[in-house]
């Protein structure tokens, strides 16, 4: 199927690769299937692409590589949301925010991880209750040895 | 907007399947016990708030940028990380 973007123009996929939210992501109820691919292949950094909606994207990776210890604890409704059998088959996701134009300054969002079930490829944005992780995690900082 | 007293232990319902529970008040604070079905999504409303903007921002992410920060993280990759 062919898709189209607004960063990166008209896009063929397979339509078997589509990411299914059931609840959409926060604040975007109406928007429920995306595509994720690379940015390029030498970086952590993929896009969230909205299908049906082509401004809306999102950078994400993998947040163990920032935060090795980082830990989403998941509860039963969000399993069942999921039809998650086994816990293997989901995959964890944050999202970052790039202000524009200071990239440096790029945080993530530990407090509203990303699960996919890699099984039937269905997705779904948490609310984490812990008050260990906030939604604006400066990933680069350390004051110093930026640059 | 209904406005409803209750007391520590009373209870109101929402519809059929929700329902709250006054659990405990100290000073200012209210400990609120929340029985809905699994896939009824509860969350206290800053959180929730906080993340809707989180994510409103982070959709406008251009490409540039994350090209930007991927050359820092090669930069940062390839001498060594932190």
């Amino acid at each position: 199927m062919r898709i189209e973007t607004t960063r990166f123009g008209p896009m063929d996929i397979n339509a078997r690769m589509l990411i299914h939210f059931p609840d959409g992501l926060l604040g975007f109820p109406d928007v429920k299937n995306y595509i994720i691919f690379d940015h390029d292949q030498d970086a952590p950094f993929k896009w969230l692409q909205a299908t049906d909606e082509p401004a809306l994207a999102f950078v994400i990776t993998d947040p163990f590589l920032f935060v090795p210890d980082y830990q989403v604890e998941i509860e039963e409704q969000d399993l069942q949301a999921l039809s998650v059998s086994d816990s293997s088959q989901l995959s964890t996701f944050i999202i970052l925010t790039i202000p524009a134009g200071q990239p440096t300054r790029m945080t993530a969002n530990l407090k509203g991880p990303v699960l996919v079930n890699g099984e039937n490829r269905w997705a779904k944005q948490l609310v984490l209750t812990t008050s260990l992780y906030h939604t604006r995690h400066p990933l680069l900082a350390t004051p110093g040895t930026a640059g | 907007m209904l406005v409803l007293t209750r007391k520590v232990g009373e209870s109101i319902t929402i519809g059929e399947h929700i329902r709250v529970t006054v659990i405990a008040m100290k000073g200012n604070q209210v400990k609120l016990g929340i029985e809905a079905p699994a896939d009824t999504q509860v969350h206290r409303e800053e959180i929730y708030a906080r993340i809707i903007e989180e994510n409103q921002k982070a959709a406008a992410t251009s490409h540039q940028d994350l090209s930007t920060m991927r050359d820092l993280w090669r930069r940062r990759s390839t001498t060594g990380r932190a």
